[in-house]
């Protein structure tokens, strides 16, 4: 991952929440395969690695943006507004792309991948709208305290 | 670690504020603000930085003896 102009402070956070996600990711996929070893299915086989990925990507971001180390100095110079746009954008594109590849493979079958489609794309809209109102707070309560 | 008034003492008297620092060394305001109340251990690069920028010796800023600190 690219340094993107974030200052010192802000690496040594987001390389230690980094790890911290990465071993909270390899312990959930763990318990995962442990659950469906003992017969205990709580979801099927792709929801429940997307919902795992899902949750630590969003626990990932959230603590990035409560420690103040998602944006760097620079980023004012730049134009938030139009790169959110893009990377949702981009974030659409890759999730069309990902399902259409995965429908056109002999690896899955395409009913299946249509059952999971709609719940993916609706958990994922609601967590991006939970990571936006959480972000919001989390700044309001940021320049709050500081100073 | 304890507050490094003394940096603080030395942005007031150049009167300037966090964020004037912060964009003067290329950091952001809560990377002062976490130097000033003693949360964050900066790099020697970045104290370089704020001494040059404030007009102050490493020693005026974060040298801790006994009597400061």
């Amino acid at each position: 991952m690219a340094n993107k102009g974030l200052d010192e402070r802000q690496v040594r956070i987001r390389d230690s929440i980094g790890n911290q996600t990465f071993i909270l990711l390899l312990y959930l996929l763990l318990i995962d395969a442990a659950l469906y070893g003992l017969g205990f299915r709580w979801i099927n086989y792709p929801a429940n690695i997307m919902i795992i990925l899902s949750i630590c990507s969003g626990i990932y971001v959230i603590r990035l943006i409560a420690a103040n180390a998602f944006l760097g100095p620079s980023a004012k110079t730049q134009r938030p507004l139009l790169k959110v746009v893009l990377t949702v954008f981009l974030a659409i594109l890759v999730s069309v792309a990902v399902l259409v590849l995965a429908k056109n493979t002999s690896l899955s079958s395409p009913g299946h991948i249509e059952e999971i489609s709609a719940p993916i794309l609706f958990v994922t809209a609601g967590v991006a709208l939970l990571i936006a109102f959480i972000t919001f707070f989390i700044s309001q309560a940021r320049d709050r305290d500081d100073e | 670690m304890g507050k490094n008034l003394r940096l603080k003492a030395a942005r007031a008297a150049k009167d300037m504020s966090q964020k004037d620092l912060a964009d003067a060394v290329g950091v952001t305001r809560q990377t002062i603000n976490a130097i000033e109340n003693g949360d964050y251990n900066p790099t020697i690069n970045l104290c370089i930085a704020i001494c040059k920028v404030l007009g102050k010796t490493l020693n005026d800023l974060f040298w801790e003896d006994d009597q400061s600190g």
